[in-house]
C-alpha cells in the first residue's frame, strides 16, 4: 500500500474508534453531571427508545440469506421458528442460537 | 449461558468469551469473505489483515477495499467508511449507565461491533458491576481475534475454502439472526413496543432486499421510533420507553 493509503486506513480507524468513543465521554460527563440519580432516569428518552430498536433493526437485516432463494428463506423461516421455540423454553443465549443454526442448516442440506 | 444471570464469579472475562461464541458463526465466515475480497482487490494478506485489525468495522470495510480497487479519491473512501460507520454513534451511550469506572473503556470501545453492542445491552445489566469490565473485554476481544484471524484466513487460503465449503459458509452466518433474535425477543413487553420492534424489523428487511444495507439499521430504527412515538395504547405510561431496557 502506499503512504496515501495507509493514511487513509488510519483516518478511518481513527475516525471509527472516535464515532463509538467519544457518545460514551458524553454520556458519561451527563451521567456524572446528574449524581446520585437513577442511571437511567438520567439518560435521554430519545437514547433508550433507540437501543433496542437498533437491535431490532440489526435483526431485520441479518435475517436476508446470503445467495436468496426459495429454499434459503424456507430454512430462513424454520431456522427463525425454531430459535424461538427453544428460546421459549431454555430462556438461554446458546441453546437457541445452536437450534437455529442446525434447523437451517438441515433445510439447505435437504432441499440444495 | 442464560440470559438472567448465570456467570462465573471468578472469570468474567471467560464468561464474556463463552457467550460470544455464537457470534462466531458470523464474524468468520465473512471475515473470510473479505480477506479473499482484499486480495483480489490487490491488497496483500499482510495489509486485509492490517485494515481488519484497524478499522473492525465489517461492512465498511468491503465498502473501503471496493472503493480504492475502484480507484475513487482517498479523501471519499474515508468519508464513505465514516458514514456507513455513523450509526455506531449511539451504541456507546446506551451501554454507559452499566460501564463501571475505568479507564481502559476507551481503548475497548475499539471493539463495539454492531454485534458486541447488541450482547453487552442484553447482559451488561444483568451482571454485577465488578463482572462488567471483565465480561465486555472477554467478549469483545473473542470476538475481534476471530475478525482478524478470518481475514487472515480468507486472504490465504479463501479461494479454496469457498470452494470446498460453500454451504457452510450459507450455514453459519445464520448464527448471526438467531442471536439478534434472542436479544430482541425479550423486548417485546407491551403492545407498544411489539409494534414499534415488528415496524422496525420489517423496514429494515424491506431496506436490506431493496439494496440499501448500509442505511438499513438507523433507518428502520427511526422508523420505529417514530411508530413508537405516535402510536400510543391507552394504558400507556412514560415507564414503557424503559420497559425495553428493564425487562425483567
Amino acid at each position: 500500500m502506499s503512504s496515501a493509503l495507509w493514511i487513509a486506513v488510519l483516518a478511518s480507524a481513527l475516525g471509527t474508534l472516535l464515532i463509538r468513543l467519544l457518545p460514551l465521554l458524553w454520556m458519561q460527563r451527563r451521567l456524572a453531571r446528574q449524581g446520585g440519580d437513577d442511571s437511567l432516569e438520567a439518560m435521554p428518552q430519545w437514547l433508550t427508545l433507540l437501543g433496542p430498536l437498533m437491535i431490532g433493526a440489526l435483526f431485520g437485516v441479518s435475517l436476508t440469506p446470503v445467495t436468496p432463494g426459495v429454499t434459503s428463506w424456507l430454512a430462513t423461516a424454520i431456522g427463525v421458528l425454531a430459535t424461538l421455540a427453544v428460546w421459549w423454553y431454555k430462556r438461554t443465549l446458546g441453546w437457541p442460537v445452536a437450534a437455529g443454526v442446525a434447523a437451517y442448516g438441515v433445510v439447505m442440506v435437504l432441499f440444495s | 449461558m442464560s440470559l438472567q444471570a448465570a456467570s462465573s464469579p471468578t472469570r468474567p472475562w471467560l464468561t464474556g468469551m463463552s457467550e460470544a461464541i455464537p457470534l462466531l458463526g458470523g464474524y468468520i465466515p465473512v471475515a473470510i469473505s473479505f480477506g479473499l475480497i482484499a486480495t483480489q482487490a490487490g491488497f496483500s494478506a499482510w495489509e486485509a489483515v492490517a485494515i481488519s485489525t484497524l478499522i473492525y468495522a465489517g461492512a465498511s470495510q468491503f465498502l473501503f477495499v471496493g472503493m480504492v480497487a475502484a480507484g475513487a479519491p482517498l479523501w471519499l473512501v474515508v468519508a464513505m467508511t465514516l458514514l456507513i460507520n455513523l450509526r455506531h454513534v449511539v451504541y456507546a451511550p446506551n451501554l454507559a449507565p452499566w460501564l463501571p469506572t475505568s479507564r481502559l473503556w476507551p481503548w475497548l470501545m475499539h471493539g463495539l461491533t454492531d454485534q458486541i453492542f447488541a450482547l453487552a445491552h442484553a447482559r451488561l445489566p444483568q451482571l454485577p458491576a465488578a463482572q462488567r469490565l471483565g465480561w465486555y473485554t472477554g467478549a469483545a476481544l473473542l470476538a475481534w481475534l476471530s475478525w482478524i484471524g478470518g481475514t487472515a484466513l480468507g486472504a490465504v487460503a479463501g479461494g479454496e475454502l469457498v470452494a470446498r465449503w460453500a454451504l457452510m459458509g450459507e450455514i453459519l452466518p445464520f448464527a448471526l439472526p438467531a442471536l439478534f433474535l434472542v436479544l430482541v425477543a425479550p423486548r417485546f413487553t407491551s403492545r407498544r413496543w411489539s409494534l414499534a420492534l415488528g415496524l422496525t424489523i420489517a423496514s429494515a428487511l424491506l431496506l436490506t432486499l431493496l439494496g440499501l444495507t448500509n442505511v438499513a439499521v438507523p433507518l428502520a430504527a427511526v422508523c420505529g421510533a417514530l411508530c413508537f412515538q405516535l402510536v400510543k395504547f391507552d394504558h400507556c405510561q412514560k415507564t414503557e420507553y424503559t420497559q425495553g431496557e428493564r425487562h425483567e
